[in-house]
C-alpha cells in the first residue's frame, strides 16, 4: 500500500475525530492510531517509487523495520488511549498529523521530505502543548525541538556528499544531523524541554512524542549516516556517543531523585539516550538489536506507565515498572546488555557511563516498584477490561524477555 | 556576466534582517515577503526565471493563506485558544528586551554565515563557494529566532525564515533536483503563515466587544 495513503488516513481520521467525537465517545479517538497500524501491515517497500518527487529521491514505501516501529507504535497509542482515565478528543488532531508524519518520514530516503514530515510532527505537538499549558516548559519545546528540525531541514542542500567526504562539508553537515537528532530525542544538553513537558502535561498528551515520534527518530538516526557521511561521521558518532552517555547518567539520576509521577518518563529517556549513544556512536549489530529490544519494551508497558499515579491498575503498573529493572528474565536485562557489549567494544569509559546509567535506572524502578498503591474493590466484570489488558501487556512484556530475538525480528524483521 | 557576491549577500541580509525584528500578528507574512525580495537576487542567479518564480509565489502564497486563515479563525465558532503574539511566558523584568536580543543574535549570525560561506561548499555538480551567505545568515537567522522565541508568532516566524533560506539553498546547489527540492521546502513558509493567521484571527475576534463594553 501507498505510504501516502496510509498517511492520509492517519490524517484524515485524526481531523474527523478531532471535529466528530464528543465527552461520551472521546475512547474511539484510539481508533486512528489503531487503523493506521493496521493499514501499515500492509505497506511494502517497492523498488519502483510509490510517490515521485521530480528529481529528488521520491518516497519508495516502509522497510520492514519501519513498518514494524509504525504498526508496535500504533498498536500501544491505541492501547494506551483506550486505557487512560479520561482523554480530550482534541488530541486526536495531533495523534493524526504525528502518525502522518511518522510514515512519510520512515517512509521517504530523501532527508529534506524526512526532515519536513518531522518538522510537521514537532509543530504540531508544540502548538498543542502550549495550547494546554503556556509556558517557560512548553515554549522550550517548540524553540529546541523546532531548532532540531530546523538543523535537519538545513542538512539537506548538502546532501548527497559524493565527491565531498573530506573538509568543511561533510563535518558540518554530521554536526547539524546529530545535534537535530539530539535535540529530537531529548538527549542532553538538549533535554530539558521533555522533563518540562513531563511535569506540566498530562502523560496523554506526551505520548505521542514518546511512543510514536522518539522511536521513528531513534530508528531515522541510526540509518542516517550509513557511510554517507565521510569526515562528518567521527563528529555525528562521537558527540551523540558523549552526550548519549551523559544524558543517560542525568536522566538515570533524575529518575531516582525525581518526583514519582516523572519516574516512568525519566527512565524512558534515559533508556533513550542509551539507545542513541550506542547505536549513533557505536554503530554495531549488537546496538541496534538492543536499542529495538528497548523500544518494543517501553511500547509495551507504555499503556500502563503512562499514566496517572492515582489511576488504578497498582500490580500490573509494579509488574510493568520491574520489566524496565534490567533485571532477568526482563527484556530491558537482554536490550541492554547488547548496548553494553556495544559499548565496551569502543573504551572503557563508555562502559563505566552506562554501567552508571543503568544502576541508577534500577535503582528508580525499584523505587517505583515499593510505591505505596491504594488497593480498590474488585469491580464489576466491564469495569476490569482496563486491568485484564494491562495484565495482557505485562505477560506480552515478559515474552520479550523469555524469547527477545525471536520477538524483535518478529516485530523489526532481521 | 559575473556575480556581484556583496550585491547578493547585502540583499540577502537586509531581508533577513527586517524578517528577524518585525513583530505583530502579520509578521509571518512580512517576513517572507522580506526574505522573498531578499534572496530573489541568488535565486535569480543560480535557478534563473523558475527560481525567482518559487519564492514570489512563495511569498504570494503566504500572504494568501495568512489572509484565508485569519478569515477562517474569524468566521468559526470561538473556542478556548491561543493567541499567537501573546508570550508564552510573562517577561521578566530585564535590561534588554526580546529586539535587543534578536539584534545581537542577527548580529552574531553574520560571524557563523561568513564562515559557513567560505569554508562549506553546496552543489552536487558545479560547486558553489563563497556565495552561500545570504542563505547561511538568513537560516543562523531563523533559528536565533526559534531559540530566542517567546511567542508562538515568534516560532512561526522561525520556521518560515528555515523554510524560505533552504529553499534557496536548494538553488544554489543546482542539479535535476534542485527545483523539486526549492519548492518542497518553501512549502512550509506559506503553511506557518497559515497556522499564525488562523490562530491571530481566532484570538482577535473574542475580546473586542467585552472589553470595549467594560472600557
Amino acid at each position: 500500500m501507498n505510504p501516502l495513503v496510509i498517511a492520509a488516513v492517519w490524517l484524515g481520521l485524526g481531523l474527523v475525530a478531532a471535529t466528530v467525537l464528543r465527552r461520551r465517545s472521546a475512547r474511539l479517538v484510539a481508533v486512528v492510531p489503531l487503523a493506521g497500524a493496521v493499514l501499515t501491515l500492509f505497506a511494502a517497500r517497492s523498488p519502483a517509487p510509490a510517490v515521485p518527487l521530480g528529481g529528488l529521491a521520491a518516497i519508495t514505501g516502509l522497510d520492514r523495520a519501519g513498518q514494524g516501529a509504525l504498526v508496535a507504535a500504533g498498536v500501544s497509542l491505541a492501547l494506551l488511549i483506550a486505557l487512560h482515565p479520561s482523554i480530550d478528543v482534541s488530541m486526536a488532531r495531533a495523534v493524526g498529523v504525528v502518525g502522518a508524519a511518522a510514515t512519510v518520514a520512515m517512509s521517504s530516503t530523501d532527508s529534506l521530505v524526512t526532515a519536513l514530515a518531522l518538522t510537521a510532527a514537532v509543530a504540531t505537538l508544540v502548538l498543542r502543548w502550549i495550547a494546554l499549558a503556556p509556558g517557560r516548559a512548553t515554549l522550550a519545546a517548540g524553540r529546541i525541538a523546532g531548532s532540531g528540525t530546523a538543523a535537519l531541514v538545513a542538512a539537506s542542500p548538502f546532501l548527497p556528499l559524493s565527491g565531498f567526504t573530506t573538509g568543511a562539508r561533510p563535518v558540518v553537515v554530521g554536526a547539524l544531523f546529530a545535534l537535530g537528532v539530539a535535540a529530537l530525542l531529548a538527549v542532553y544538553p538538549f533535554g530539558g524541554w521533555a522533563a518540562g513537558i513531563l511535569g506540566s502535561l498530562r502523560p496523554l498528551d506526551v505520548a505521542p512524542w514518546l511512543v510514536v515520534l522518539a522511536p521513528v527518530v531513534l530508528i531515522i538516526a541510526e540509518r542516517v549516516p550509513n557511510g554517507i557521511l565521510g569526515d562528518g561521521i567521527p563528529v555525528f558518532e562521537h558527540v551523540l556517543l558523549v552526550i548519549g552517555l551523559g544524558s543517560a547518567v542525568w536522566g538515570g539520576v533524575w529518575a531516582v531523585r525525581g518526583p514519582a509521577s516523572m519516574r516512568y518518563g525519566r527512565i524512558f529517556m534515559a533508556d533513550i539516550a542509551l539507545c542513541i549513544a550506542a547505536v549513533g556512536g557505536t554503530r554495531s549489530s549488537p546496538a541496534v538489536t538492543g536499542a529495538l529490544i528497548i523500544v518494543l519494551t517501553h511500547l509495551t508497558v507504555a499503556p500502563i506507565l503512562l499514566r496517572p499515579l492515582d489511576a488504578g491498575l497498582v500490580w500490573p503498573r509494579r509488574v510493568a515498572t520491574a520489566l524496565l529493572s534490567g533485571v532477568p528474565p526482563s527484556p530491558t536485562f537482554w536490550g541492554r546488555f547488547l548496548l553494553l557489549e556495544a559499548l565496551a567494544a569502543g573504551n572503557v569509559g563508555s562502559t563505566i557511563a552506562a554501567v552508571i546509567a543503568m544502576t541508577a535506572i534500577f535503582v528508580a524502578t525499584v523505587m517505583a516498584c515499593s510505591m505505596k498503591g491504594t488497593a480498590t474493590a474488585a469491580p464489576a466484570w466491564p469495569a476490569r477490561v482496563p486491568e485484564a489488558v494491562a495484565w495482557a501487556l505485562v505477560a506480552a512484556g515478559i515474552a520479550i524477555g523469555i524469547a527477545p530475538q525471536a520477538l524483535s525480528v518478529f516485530v523489526f524483521g532481521n | 556576466m559575473g556575480v556581484s557576491a556583496p550585491l547578493l549577500s547585502a540583499a540577502g541580509v537586509i531581508g533577513a534582517v527586517v524578517a528577524m525584528m518585525v513583530d505583530g500578528r502579520r509578521a509571518v507574512a512580512i517576513a517572507v515577503v522580506c526574505l522573498a525580495a531578499g534572496m530573489t537576487p541568488t535565486a535569480a542567479t543560480f535557478g534563473g526565471g523558475p527560481g525567482v518564480a518559487v519564492l514570489g509565489a512563495s511569498a504570494i502564497v503566504a500572504i494568501l493563506f495568512a489572509w484565508v486563515g485569519w478569515l477562517g479563525g474569524r468566521r468559526l465558532p470561538w473556542v478556548a485558544g491561543l493567541d499567537p503574539t501573546v508570550p508564552a511566558t510573562a517577561p521578566g523584568d530585564r535590561l534588554f528586551g526580546p529586539r535587543s536580543v534578536r539584534a545581537f543574535g542577527a548580529a552574531v549570525a553574520i560571524l557563523i554565515a561568513s564562515w559557513v560561506s567560505f569554508n562549506v561548499p553546496v552543489g552536487e555538480v558545479a560547486v558553489v563557494e563563497g556565495l552561500l551567505f545570504p542563505t547561511a545568515y538568513a537560516w543562523t537567522c531563523g533559528v536565533i529566532r526559534l531559540i530566542v522565541a517567546k511567542t508562538v508568532e515568534d516560532l512561526a516566524v522561525g520556521v518560515a525564515m528555515v523554510s524560505m533560506s533552504t529553499g534557496t539553498a536548494w538553488l544554489l546547489r543546482g542539479g535535476t533536483d534542485s527545483l523539486p527540492g526549492a519548492v518542497i521546502a518553501c512549502v512550509a513558509a506559506p503553511v506557518a503563515a497559515l497556522v499564525s493567521g488562523w490562530l491571530a484571527g481566532r484570538s482577535s475576534r473574542r475580546v473586542l466587544p467585552r472589553v470595549e463594553a467594560e472600557a
